[in-house]
């Protein structure tokens, strides 16, 4: 009946949506169930960060940089540490090293099971969301327990670590990981075998070797098509060069294959665990750190739960940096969700958004676009203004 | 005096407040049960009527670019339908208030009539996941429809009669699911179905369409569609107990019965994602109707062959 | 080890303890090391700052009553505080620690976040407001 031009049909994803747990804008153009266009829009949790440790000491960025991230705090810090011990020409005890590492894996079991937990509340089994949160408490426990937090466990310290294990914490590590392996096996099991989830994710989203590769995407998502693509192998930092790690791959590159990945390296984070637990080299905790370093700049990389994290780090003789750049490894993977949605159904939408563990906290960040010959990169009180006022008129 | 016996037949028991009342109860054992098997403590036993009574006091807001006498006329028209057509069906194991031939088809259509209502005031609205909610919504009802009313005329061509009480009289005391296993398993995933739960919510799927068709509604409204949904809840759990399950003599069968089924129901919910709606059409038209069709053509043959 | 599909798993739960748990009525122990409420001990502090300087918060300011005897009065921003530890690290002398118990925090009022520690008179006096010192020489930024 209607023959004009037929209307774009937007559906609005965020910045406020059940589907996202944090900001971000997403537009997605549909045609019926099929999605023909898609955008993405950030920046809504921007709380200048980076600008923010300029103006703070060496150890108080530590804490501050810990924030970037609620799930993945520990990398965050540990990159940092890792950065400035570079920059000062200290090493931290091999002690130290072997602990930052369990407490990195151990923290990325409790953000896998999250991504497990969030990735199937996505497909509607609010079952399999309820178990895998429910056994993350263990982690969450063990952590509590190690470190005194939960969430930001400040386990790190320039040039070492705070917390040292006790038998008692050993024997409940070790108890927590039998419990969670056998867990493990349950899901491995669900998400390969389970038919309506399985009609969910087979085929879904599906990212070739190619497009992995062309999209620069990292970690899990990345190593689901294939990419071998792992820092801590790559680059060993902290202890990896003593419990070197095994990279898990799968060459589908859809959703499932992601699902099993990030469940296989699970199973590789347990065993690391084990392996630290056991050969836990003795020593002191932490080495002695300067105040103030001089002037030079570094780079460090570490391998988050979602992917490469990636700091740039600059001194300049004083106790307080030049310049601190982050990377967080979302924002490589978010250009893939407006390619794959492309052409999918609505329904698949979230799942595809949610399989590359987006967080977008980590993610916003300024980015400065040089367009034409006036100076963007400084902006007068009264032309913030007006470009507010214009903003908000329109 | 039969005027006032009759009113207070409608308004309290066993129609009317009654069935509200039921309808909140048996969601409370669908949540607390859910709850259980996801290892939760799950919401105390007044939490529906909690919920209930906060969206009634609450404000109702109705959008600007909506009709608002439609909007404010479906849910009063959803909550009737399913009101009435609790009067058609032994609730409680007592017998049907009313009762006439062809009482099955008017019931089954009242039963419709909320979903249909749910999708109308989706349509009604401009909001963008209200209106995939509304298409959802109505493109279900068009698959599940079908094969569910071939169900449910499987026990009537057995007992040859379109009217609830003759049929439930025929098959008092026969477990008619052991002989017609397909009509039974597809009216209760009928039910699924037109109950909007797990696999088969796709039209209210939060995390693609917040609240699907019904993203617009709040305070009164939402309470009424609720409401309706629950009353559904129970019709629904009693036609299917009454037809296949030896029909429900008496209170204590009746709770037994369709909280058996409840748990069944309960089951199947916590254990399966959730379909995409391309996926629950193929799934009703390969498979449930072609099914129900074969059993029923099963069934009018044998009967003929009887006769 | 025992492997059991999704079905069987999930009766089973329907018999389980549950994992969740009516909180203010029931609680877990907390675990020895969780760090809750900063307390501050005046003996022994020397009033070398070192706890105030490098907390990221600037939760943390030590009141100088007389540097000569060693009398510092401790003003806590239990709000402001980020329950790093760092401070803890630092101080030599021991002087600081986190409580494990002390954590439920919340208040109806804001003066309540604001907690002073140190001998009685001495509180009394920062109190009273005949100790003045201004607390930005005590915190960088």
């Amino acid at each position: 009946m209607d023959t004009t031009v037929p209307q774009r049909f937007v559906v609005p994803i965020g910045p406020q949506h059940p589907a996202l747990k944090e900001p971000g804008h997403f537009e997605f153009t549909v045609d019926g169930e099929q999605v023909t266009g898609a955008s993405v829009r950030l920046g809504y949790a921007h709380r200048g960060i980076e600008k923010a440790t300029e103006g703070r000491n060496w150890v108080q960025n530590l804490y501050l940089l810990e924030r970037i991230c609620g799930i993945c705090s520990h990398v965050h810090a540990t990159a940092y540490c890792l950065g400035v011990e570079k920059l000062a020409g200290v090493t931290a005890p091999p002690r130290a090293q072997a602990i930052r590492l369990l407490v990195a894996e151990l923290e990325r079991i409790h953000s896998h099971l999250l991504w497990l937990g969030v990735a199937a509340h996505e497909a509607g089994f609010d079952t399999l969301f309820m178990y895998s949160w429910r056994d993350r408490e263990t982690v969450m426990d063990i952590l509590e327990a190690l470190t005194g937090n939960r969430v930001n466990y400040s386990a790190n310290l320039l040039g070492g670590v705070k917390f040292d294990l006790t038998p008692e914490l050993t024997d409940q590590i070790y108890a927590g990981l039998e419990l969670l392996e056998e867990r493990t096996h349950q899901y491995v099991d669900v998400v390969t075998s389970d038919a309506t989830l399985l009609q969910r994710t087979r085929g879904v989203g599906v990212t070739t070797r190619e497009q992995a590769e062309e999209l620069g995407l990292v970690g899990p998502t990345a190593r689901a098509s294939g990419v071998e693509r792992d820092i801590r192998a790559e680059a060993p930092y902290a202890a990896y060069s003593d419990f070197p790690v095994k990279v898990v791959t799968a060459t589908a590159g859809d959703l499932e294959a992601r699902f099993v990945v990030r469940l296989q390296e699970l199973f590789e984070a347990y065993r690391l665990i084990r392996a630290v637990l056991e050969k836990l080299p003795p020593g002191d905790l932490q080495a002695r750190m300067p105040r103030k370093i001089k002037p030079a700049e570094t780079i460090s990389r570490v391998e988050a739960p979602r992917g490469e994290l990636f700091y740039f780090i600059k001194s300049n003789g004083t106790d307080q940096p030049e310049r601190i750049k982050v990377r967080t490894p979302t924002l490589c993977n978010l250009a893939s969700v407006c390619v794959l949605a492309i052409g999918s159904q609505l329904a698949d939408v979230p799942m595809i958004l949610a399989g590359v563990d987006p967080c977008f906290s980590c993610n916003d960040r300024m980015v400065t676009v040089y367009s034409g010959d006036t100076d963007h990169t400084q902006w007068t009180w009264k032309q913030l203004r007006q470009y507010g006022i214009d903003y908000y008129r329109r | 005096m039969n005027a006032i016996q009759d009113l207070l037949t409608l308004m309290f028991f066993p129609g009317g407040l009654f069935v509200l009342a039921l309808g909140m109860s048996y969601e409370w054992i669908d949540r607390k049960l859910m709850a259980r098997v996801q290892n939760r403590v799950g919401p105390r036993w007044f939490q529906p009527y909690a919920d209930i009574a906060k969206l009634l006091v609450k404000e109702e807001v109705i959008p600007a670019d909506s009709n608002r006498l439609l909007f404010i006329a479906l849910p009063i028209l959803a909550l009737a339908g399913a009101l009435t057509a609790a009067l058609y069906v032994p609730l409680a194991g007592f017998d049907p208030l009313y009762s006439f031939k062809g009482d099955l088809i008017v019931t089954l259509y009242l039963l419709s009539l909320l979903t249909v209502c749910t999708g109308l005031a989706g349509a009604n609205t401009t909001d963008r996941f209200s209106l995939v909610g509304a298409t959802r919504t109505l493109t279900q009802l068009f698959s599940y429809e079908a094969p569910f009313l071939l169900a449910m005329l499987g026990p009537a061509v057995a007992a040859r009669s379109w009217q609830i009480n003759e049929i439930i009289a025929d098959a008092d005391g026969q477990w008619l699911l052991i002989v017609q296993p397909v009509g039974f398993v597809v009216a209760l995933i009928g039910l699924l179905g037109k109950l909007e739960i797990a696999p088969f919510n796709a039209p209210e799927a939060e995390t693609e369409i917040v609240a699907g068709a019904l993203t617009e509604y709040s305070g009164r409204g939402l309470a009424l569609f609720r409401l309706g949904r629950h009353v559904e809840l129970v019709v629904g759990l009693t036609m299917v107990a009454a037809f296949y399950m030896g029909g429900v003599n008496g209170l204590p069968l009746f709770i037994l019965k369709t909280l058996l089924l409840l748990l069944i129901l309960v089951g199947i919910q916590s254990l399966v994602a959730r379909l995409r709606i391309d996926q629950t059409v193929g799934l009703w038209w390969r498979w449930g109707v072609l099914l129900v069709l074969a059993q029923w053509l099963a069934l009018v043959i044998w009967e003929g062959v009887q006769a | 080890m025992k492997r059991h599909t999704l079905l069987q798993y999930a009766i089973r739960s329907l018999f389980r303890r549950t994992a969740t748990q009516r909180y203010p009525a029931e609680r877990t122990p907390t675990p020895e090391r969780l760090r809750g409420t900063l307390h501050w001990n005046p003996d022994g502090c020397t009033g070398c700052c070192l706890c105030s300087k490098e907390c990221p918060a600037n939760a943390i300011e030590i009141i100088t009553i007389d540097k000569a005897a060693k009398q510092f009065v401790a003003r806590y921003h239990a709000d402001r505080c980020i329950y790093c530890g760092q401070c803890v690290i630092n101080c030599r002398f021991g002087c600081l620690t986190m409580s494990s118990e002390e954590w439920e925090n919340a208040a109806l009022q804001k003066q309540a976040f604001t907690v002073y520690y140190g001998d009685v008179p001495n509180v009394e006096r920062v109190l009273e407001g005949f100790v003045t010192q201004d607390s930005a020489s005590n915190s960088p930024a």
